[in-house]
């Protein structure tokens, strides 16, 4: 049955996960019992992709996931993506293509586009790169700057 | 309140007990646990206890002669990402393809969208023309019921509450087959309408379904009738859009108008003959 010590790891530190309630999404976990509040709460239904998160290297909407099924995974936020050779190019991308206004859906985009850079998206074309992030949703309409972060960061993954 | 505990059996005999212990209101079965967590969230369910499927050996998928069973908890980016889902059964990798975004289908599945009996479900009405039958799993052993008779309305089944979704088995391969939809927002959004369509190589007939409209995609016989063979004539592909387009399911609420959904049935049916037609069943 479970472990006796349920824990998973976030941004390298593991956290554990014995005093998390069965219902708790990771959303919540994160902002409100780890106090990361870089991950954002937008839509708290799967449409909008503000929330997304790394779970094992791969994009996760951390609304729609219930924290203790993440026993034994590692999970990365918007802190940790600088420590990500690739979170940090995309990071840097975003910032040279000024790829935000309000800036409330970028981490959640700089966590979708780093997962699917890290799923060898150097090979993929720009058009399915971008189909890839058709979960996230920017309300300032910033998806010009968004494809050329997409884009610039792709040339240079490392 | 007590705090909701989790439990992750790891066989099928641990899982089938856990259901036993109490009563059957006090626990949610959790797959990829997508759309249950909204119920939770909203509380339109308060279960005690989470069963999940996440250690229990049902997450991947076999052929077997180019039929397909699917782990009823395998998430549906382990489907998309085998390109044999696609040629066997085309309208099964595009309804995959319309669910959420990529980040969803890494956790969403087939298990889940069936057991949750989801009203705008993509996935059903392509189960429905593929004659996709649910595999239960219960205290007496297993038995299995076609998705049609499996799925009662929408957010109810038959499934017992002692049971569980094992898998979910596609009878024969079906390459000439579709599924189209249309929605507001092409990305991450619910369809108004869907439109399935599939031909049985086997009993060399059409089957036409639903979806989108409440209460459940349903599989509409009377539409499939009208068309003959493989390569049915332009006028019988006219004739079954008709019949389908006719469908009393084709109501009015807040996603969509009746009429709305009428037109738009119609001219689905009509691509999604024009799609499945193009690609000729291989006869045995």
């Amino acid at each position: 049955m479970s472990g006796t010590n349920p824990a998973f790891r976030v941004n390298g530190r593991p956290v554990p996960l014995g005093e998390v309630p069965g219902d708790e999404v990771l959303l919540d976990t994160l902002r409100w019992r780890l106090g990361l509040r870089g991950t954002k709460e937008g839509c708290r239904s799967g449409g909008c992709g503000a929330c997304t998160v790394l779970v094992d290297g791969r994009g996760r909407l951390s609304c729609l996931s219930l924290t203790r099924e993440l026993e034994g995974t590692e999970v990365t936020t918007i802190e940790g993506a600088s420590d990500d050779p690739v979170g940090r190019v995309v990071q840097d991308a975003f910032l040279e293509e000024v790829a935000f206004q309000c800036g409330y859906c970028t981490p959640g985009f700089v966590m979708a586009v780093t997962g699917v850079l890290r799923e060898g998206g150097r090979l993929a074309s720009t058009a399915e790169l971008l189909r890839h992030l058709g979960g996230n949703l920017c309300r300032c309409t910033g998806y010009v700057a968004i494809a050329r972060a997409v884009e610039r960061a792709r040339e240079r993954l490392p | 309140m007590a705090p909701v505990e989790m439990v992750t059996p790891a066989t099928e005999a641990e899982a089938l007990a856990e259901l036993r212990r109490g009563p059957p209101e006090e626990v949610a079965i959790v797959a990829g646990g997508t759309d249950l967590i909204l119920d939770l969230e909203e509380r339109r369910l308060s279960p005690r206890r989470l069963l999940s499927l996440r250690r229990l050996p049902w997450h991947d998928h076999r052929w077997d002669d180019g039929r397909l069973t699917i782990g009823s908890a395998e998430p549906l980016a382990s489907l998309e990402a085998d390109p044999e889902v696609g040629r066997q059964y085309p309208a099964l990798a595009q309804a995959i393809a319309a669910v959420g975004g990529p980040a969803l289908r890494r956790q969403a599945t087939v298990g889940g969208n069936l057991g949750r009996s989801a009203p705008a479900s993509d996935l059903t009405p392509v189960l429905l023309v593929l004659d996709a039958e649910a595999e239960l799993l219960g205290p007496a052993g297993a038995r299995a019921l076609p998705v049609d008779r499996f799925l009662r309305a929408s957010r109810e089944t038959t499934l017992e509450a002692h049971e569980l979704i094992r898998s979910v088995r596609l009878p024969e391969p079906r390459p000439s087959s579709a599924y189209l939809w249309q929605r507001v927002r092409p990305a991450n959004d619910i369809s108004q309408v869907g439109v399935a369509a599939a031909y049985g190589a086997a009993d060399r007939r059409w089957r036409l379904s639903l979806g989108g409209a409440p209460p459940r995609p349903v599989l509409v016989p009377e539409a499939a009738a009208e068309l003959h063979g493989p390569r049915p004539k332009p006028a019988e592909v006219e004739a079954a859009a008709l019949a389908l387009s006719s469908h009393p399911a084709l109501v009015s609420d807040r996603r969509a108008s009746d009429e709305h959904r009428r037109r738009i049935a119609s001219v689905l049916c009509l691509r999604a003959l024009e799609a499945a037609v193009d690609r000729p069943a291989e006869v045995p």
